[in-house]
């Protein structure tokens, strides 16, 4: 990055804090406030706000030496959620309570995930097999909203709602991870000039304030604005 | 595009429903109570609202192991609390020929009490409540399909969902189970929507699931239009009574009817869903709009007005073709007053009146108190015996006070059985059915009378009168 930075950022690094410190902690709530967006006037739903916030994090961190390493952490969410959808089936017979049986869905997904960064390594994916355990467990934990949601709204939700945040920490990726292409301009961007952060207060209080119809309900009311119109 | 973004204007979505009408009309407290079956349960009949009959409750694993398991009928629905959606609840059928402790659920499938016992316990421990919380669990009566809906539910007990907002019951549906849902009567697990007529209590229109448009039930040629809910207007009340005891601003009551009781409610629902409008084909946002403000002080005046305003197809269609809006005898009418403030009251629609009037009372607030009280210091003596017919009485006054007195326009004389009456007519500017007015009309004492105002013949130029409404 060959930009300038601005004198607060200066000062901040003067402190000692950590340049990526500053990044995330200033972008994440640009990354929160995409998130609103999408779901208060796109309509599309994810799990909640944590979860798709923080499993963008775990993204940027799997990702932040090539862009490309964004595959692996794909891989592993998709087992995640692979798993934790197969074991309902297995576990439902078996009519445990609730707590235990989210703790046998999690051990399984872990013994999976080993697997599965086993093989990479196996194969002679090193950067793989050797991706920072801290993210890997974020995305493990996904798996008691995912089980939540498939026990209260049914399994056709859960995997709905699995792709969405997918595509959420994707975007979010995009944006925070400074190997990505568009990434790199608005990090420097923002280092240059980080008032520009404080815009996402009033787009906040405008979508808070915003009654208007989201956009998959132009869908979803499709017949009935047809017909009354 | 302005089309769309007009008629989409009709429509309630998540976001409007939420911030406009859950947050500043359902407080914390009244939607707990509607989230605790048992808690809404108790208070509706106390509110003489009928509900299914609570049989027992268990709420702690001690109380499960203590259970006295014969207290049990041969048929009943066990349920937990704070279930969503319909999940974890469990119909039984009856009991198994000669055994006291194996019952028969409703897929034919058979319960014992080890079953019934693990169910329970699933319960409690909160796998079915909102947010995983532990829950407590309870069996009621099982309510028995009414012979008019036998064609029309595939197992499980059709149910009838009135929103009721301001105490005006704004739109409805009867939601059916299907084999899709598995007997289940909610909209999101493959139920269908059946729109409802408000006037008549005629259903119309349908969905499958969120937005698949049916016509007839699945699986036969059996229409679902047309069909007469039988007992509506019971439920009309029924819902007002439950959302004015429940403290629920805005109220999605669902209504069950039971072969030997008629209607009760079976749940009440503080974040109502919105596909209710697909099933309707009619935008929620509007009618809500239409009745934000009213002064409903009865029950059955509630209803009247939910039936009025919303009933009528056929209505929708004439107004298109003959470009007039169709109105009740009743309608809600904005007052802008002097100072441009708005008044909303309901006024009488009197075809056999040539002008319109307002009360002397409703005059003021529009700020026509000047007016009045110089009106009302005028010596009519002066202008002598006032003969029949008033013989240009009414000219005389404008000529020698008309600019004195503020708004003034004319006066009018009016000769009824009880004598004379002169009354002041002044200019005003209302709003009745989206449509802006401005007109002449007189002010007249009629605090007598149930209606502030009655719009006659000379302002109903631009509309309708269904005097069925």
């Amino acid at each position: 990055m060959i930009n300038q930075f601005s004198p607060l950022i200066n000062f901040l690094l003067d402190q000692q804090i950590n340049l990526d410190t500053i990044i995330l902690l200033l972008l994440f709530p640009v990354v929160v406030t995409i998130v609103v967006i999408l779901r208060q006037v796109v309509g599309i739903k994810a799990f909640g706000i944590y979860t798709p916030s923080i499993i963008t994090l775990a993204f940027v961190f799997i990702g932040r030496e090539r862009w490309l390493d964004i595959k692996y952490a794909i891989m592993i969410y998709v087992t995640v959620i692979f798993v934790g959808m197969m074991m309902r089936y297995v576990l439902k017979k078996l009519r445990l309570l609730y707590l235990p049986r989210v703790a046998i869905t999690l051990t399984v997904v872990s013994f999976s995930v080993l697997a599965l960064l086993a093989i990479a390594g196996y194969f002679g994916r090193t950067g793989f097999a050797s991706a920072p355990i801290f993210p890997i467990l974020v995305i493990i934990t996904l798996v008691e909203k995912f089980v939540t949601v498939q026990i209260e709204k049914g399994s056709r939700t859960a995997m709905i709602l699995a792709i969405e945040t997918l595509f959420i920490a994707l975007i979010g990726y995009t944006i925070l991870s400074p190997t990505t292409f568009v990434g790199e301009d608005i990090i420097s961007f923002t280092l240059a000039h980080p008032a520009i952060v404080l815009l996402i207060l009033p787009i906040n209080i405008f979508i808070g304030k915003w009654t208007g119809l989201r956009l998959n309900e132009y869908f979803r009311f499709r017949h009935v604005i047809k017909k009354i119109q | 595009m302005f089309t769309l973004f007009t008629s989409s204007q009709k429509i309630l979505g998540m976001n409007a429903r939420n911030l406009t009408y859950i947050r500043p009309n359902n407080l914390k407290r009244a939607k707990r109570l509607a989230d605790e079956k048992i808690l809404s349960k108790k208070m509706l009949s106390k509110a003489g609202v009928p509900v299914p009959r609570l049989i027992a409750q268990i709420s702690s694993r001690r109380t499960l192991e203590n259970f006295d398991w014969n207290i049990l009928p041969s048929s009943f629905v066990l349920k937990p609390n704070r279930g969503l959606g319909g999940d974890g609840i469990i119909v039984v059928y009856g009991r198994k020929k000669g055994k006291n402790d194996v019952w028969i659920k409703s897929n034919g499938s058979i319960l014992t009490i080890v079953d019934l016992k693990t169910h329970i316990e699933h319960i409690l421990d909160g796998e079915y409540s909102l947010s995983n919380t532990p829950d407590i669990a309870f069996f009621e009566e099982r309510l028995k399909l009414s012979k008019e809906f036998r064609p029309y539910a595939y197992k499980g007990i059709p149910d009838i969902r009135i929103i009721v907002y301001n105490k005006v019951p704004v739109m409805a549906m009867l939601r059916l189970p299907t084999r899709e849902s598995d007997g289940k009567a909610n909209l999101q697990q493959g139920g269908i929507g059946v729109g409802i007529d408000m006037a008549r209590g005629v259903t119309t229109t349908a969905v499958q699931g969120k937005s698949r448009i049916v016509e007839y039930v699945p699986g036969t040629r059996l229409l679902l239009s047309g069909i007469k809910i039988p007992y509506w207007d019971d439920m009309l009340r029924l819902a007002i009574t439950a959302q004015i005891a429940s403290g629920l601003g805005y109220l999605g009551a669902d209504i069950a009817i039971d072969r030997d009781n008629g209607p009760v409610i079976l749940e009440l629902n503080a974040r109502p869903g919105l596909s209710i409008q697909v099933a309707n084909m009619a935008g929620l946002k509007r009618r809500l709009e239409r009745v934000e403000g009213l002064k409903i002080k009865t029950i059955s005046r509630g209803a009247l007005v939910g039936k009025n305003l919303f009933g009528g197809e056929i209505e929708e269609e004439l107004e298109s073709v003959s470009g007039k809006s169709v109105i009740g005898s009743v309608e809600k009418v904005e007052l802008i007053g002097i100072n441009g403030e708005k008044t909303s009251i309901e006024a009488k629609i009197d075809t056999g009146a040539y002008s319109t009037s307002i009360d002397v009372r409703l005059a003021r607030t529009l700020g026509f108190s000047a007016t009045i009280d110089a009106f009302d210091k005028i010596n009519l003596s002066e202008f002598g015996e006032i003969t029949q017919k008033g013989m240009g009485i009414g000219k005389k006054i404008e000529e020698k006070y008309g600019k004195s007195i503020p708004h003034l326009i004319e006066t009018s004389v009016t000769w009824s059985s009880s004598g004379v009456t002169i009354r002041p007519i002044v200019q005003i500017t209302f709003i009745m059915d989206k449509k802006t007015i401005t007109t002449k009309v007189n002010i007249v004492d009629r605090a007598e009378l149930k209606y502030d105002m009655i719009i006659g013949k000379r302002n109903l130029g631009k509309f309708l009168v269904d005097v069925s409404k």
